[in-house]
């Protein structure tokens, strides 16, 4: 669970980057964060893993408060995944990588356990372990990143733009993991995420951002069938609730292919046209 | 016109192909767009359009490629540049000033713009991008997003007549995406410009390029105009290559209704083909 409290943050000599953000996260909600470039996005993911201290306001943790705690109780429970695998990867071998990130977060479990967690890791996202992970695509390294965060077993998953670089495949196993997850071992999720077809298909919950102010928060589809919140947004919803909303009549509620294709095949049903 | 012409090339000290057998031509005028998954030889392509293939990456190289009649390996980098400008997939390696307006002058003296064209040109391309405000600041200073829109206009400054782009908009939101590719219909349109854009953006690939070329494992599985490739979305999706979703609702609806339904490209499409079909 994490909570903000009236956050409000500026970095030097700036004027505020998010103001007065308040909203709650509960044990393994799915949510995404949306809005332009500038709106504030990354600024608020970091506040909430303690990278960041509020300039006013309050982050809660569970019930930890973010600038009382230590680095090492906050990396126990919330993992962060960059959107550029570069800026986490530091090890050799995709072994030592994911290693290396259990030791400084579970050292105290011993060196057996953590040989064996890392063993299990690697099985189950299919590394041998010897991979290099600078010779890897990026698509793999990102895999890689998210398999050292994993390991840790954190109980809050933080992504900022977790699929940029990545193609359609790449993109598709990185969210499917991450929805396993969420699904299996009730993590929380935060998402940053440009691609509204991706945000669609995966988060519960959009969190609307612009000019470092909360503009909504509400559940996925809610959201983006708000016309009016997703132009202040600059954000296009994804391409079949856009249609929905054009065609109205019923067909607002349709938010897949399938399930419009469904809905058209129902009116002919009814004889509306000569089929 | 870029013309390949059973072009294989190897990078030294690898075994397997990067590219294989690749056959096709741009016209002037056209807008080609790219697309296929990660190491599918995308940027080699794209590099052997620049003639950095064979010029800096050296290898094995068979076949041709030629810029305006011009083969590529008998032609130097910089007087291919002057054809061919070409925005890099790692902006960081294509930046090489410290503040925004450096680097547009940069490649316009370079390219021997006459001196009073010079902020005339500048503030062009600044605006064109979206980012006259940023014409003062430093590079260091900028977002990802902002770099790329950066390398953008240093490009579109030079007004080259074909302008290659590499994944340009992975850091812009959906708003700038959108701008960026509308920016690059307008080049097209109105200047003739021929524009080749590599992208992962399946939507908008497909709303704004006449052409797709489609490749996968080094060798290009289709190519055509837009509407004719999308027609084999069963294809594209077997090789990971995903398609818009209302490309994927004229598909089913043809099967559901048993008669062929238009490919759709975007929504004013998929709305009018829904409508006639309830009637
Ligand atoms: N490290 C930083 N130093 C100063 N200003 C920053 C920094 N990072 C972001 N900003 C500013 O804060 C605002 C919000 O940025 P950010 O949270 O990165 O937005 P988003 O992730 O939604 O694109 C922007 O105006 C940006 O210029
Ligand atoms: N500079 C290079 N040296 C050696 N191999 C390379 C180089 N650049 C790319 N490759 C290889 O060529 C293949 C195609 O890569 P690339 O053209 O970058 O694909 P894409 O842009 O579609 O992701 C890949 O197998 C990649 O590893
Ligand atoms: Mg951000
Ligand atoms: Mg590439």
């Amino acid at each position: 669970m994490i909570t903000l409290e009236n956050v409000s943050f500026a970095y030097a000599d700036q004027g505020p980057s998010v103001q007065d953000v308040s909203f709650r996260l509960e044990k393994g909600e799915f949510a995404a964060i949306l809005g332009a470039n500038g709106a504030g996005k990354t600024t608020t993911v970091r506040l909430m893993d303690g990278l960041l201290k509020p300039t006013s306001g309050r982050v809660l943790i569970n019930d930890m408060d973010t600038v009382k705690s230590q680095v090492s109780e906050r990396a126990r429970k919330v993992g962060f995944l960059f959107q550029n695998p570069d800026r986490q990867i530091c090890k050799n071998t995709v072994r030592e990588e994911i290693l290396f990130g259990l030791r400084t977060v579970r050292g105290d479990e011993g060196e057996e356990a953590l040989q064996a967690r890392t063993d299990e890791v690697l099985k189950d996202f299919h590394f041998t372990g010897d991979e290099e992970p600078f010779s890897l695509s990026r698509g793999q390294r990102q895999r890689v990143a998210l398999a050292s965060i994993l390991a840790v077993e954190p109980e809050i998953l933080i992504l900022d733009e977790p699929t940029t670089g990545l193609d359609y495949l790449e993109c598709c196993h990185i969210m499917d993991r991450i929805r396993k997850m969420n699904e299996e071992k009730q993590v929380t999720v935060i998402m940053v995420c440009h691609d509204m077809e991706v945000v669609l298909d995966y988060a519960r919950r959009a969190l609307v951002m612009a000019g470092g102010r909360l503009l909504a928060d509400g559940p996925v589809k809610e959201i983006f069938r708000n016309t009016e919140l997703m132009e202040k947004a600059s954000i296009l919803p994804p391409q079949m609730i856009g249609l929905g909303l054009r065609l109205g009549d019923g067909f607002e509620n349709a938010d897949t292919p399938e399930g419009m294709a469904e809905a058209v095949m129902a009116r002919r049903g009814k004889g509306g046209a000569g089929a | 016109m870029i013309c390949f012409k059973d072009l294989s090339f190897t990078y030294k000290g690898e075994k397997a192909p990067a590219l294989s057998e690749i056959n096709l031509t741009v016209e002037d005028g056209g807008f080609l767009g790219i697309i296929g998954p990660a190491g599918a030889g995308k940027t080699t392509l794209a590099r052997a359009i620049t003639g950095m293939i064979p010029h800096h990456y050296t290898g094995d190289f068979y076949g041709s490629v030629a810029v305006n009649g011009l083969d590529t390996v008998d032609t130097s980098i910089d007087e291919i540049s002057r054809m061919v400008g070409m925005v890099f997939q790692d902006v960081e390696s294509q930046i090489i000033s410290p503040l925004v307006e450096d680097e547009i002058l940069y490649g316009l003296e370079n390219f021997g713009v006459p001196r009073e064209e010079i902020p005339q040109r500048m503030a062009e391309a600044l605006q064109k991008v979206g980012i006259a405000d940023l014409q003062e600041r430093s590079i260091a200073s900028l977002s990802g997003g902002q770099r790329q829109k950066v390398a953008i206009a240093s490009i579109i400054a030079l007004k080259p007549q074909v302008l290659v782009l590499d994944e340009p908009t992975g850091e812009l939101d959906p708003r700038s995406s959108r701008q960026i590719f509308s920016l690059l219909k307008e080049l097209n349109e109105e200047q003739g410009i021929t524009v080749i854009l590599i992208e992962q953006k399946i939507m908008l690939l497909c709303e704004f390029a006449k052409q797709l070329a489609v490749v996968s494992g080094g060798k290009i599985i289709r190519q055509g105009n837009t509407r004719d490739v999308l027609a084999h979305a069963d294809e594209l999706q077997a090789l990971g290559v995903n398609c818009p979703r209302v490309t994927t609702l004229s598909r089913m609806l043809s099967e559901k209704t048993g008669a062929a339904q238009p490919v759709c490209i975007n929504l004013e499409e998929a709305e009018k083909m829904v409508r006639r079909l309830i009637g």
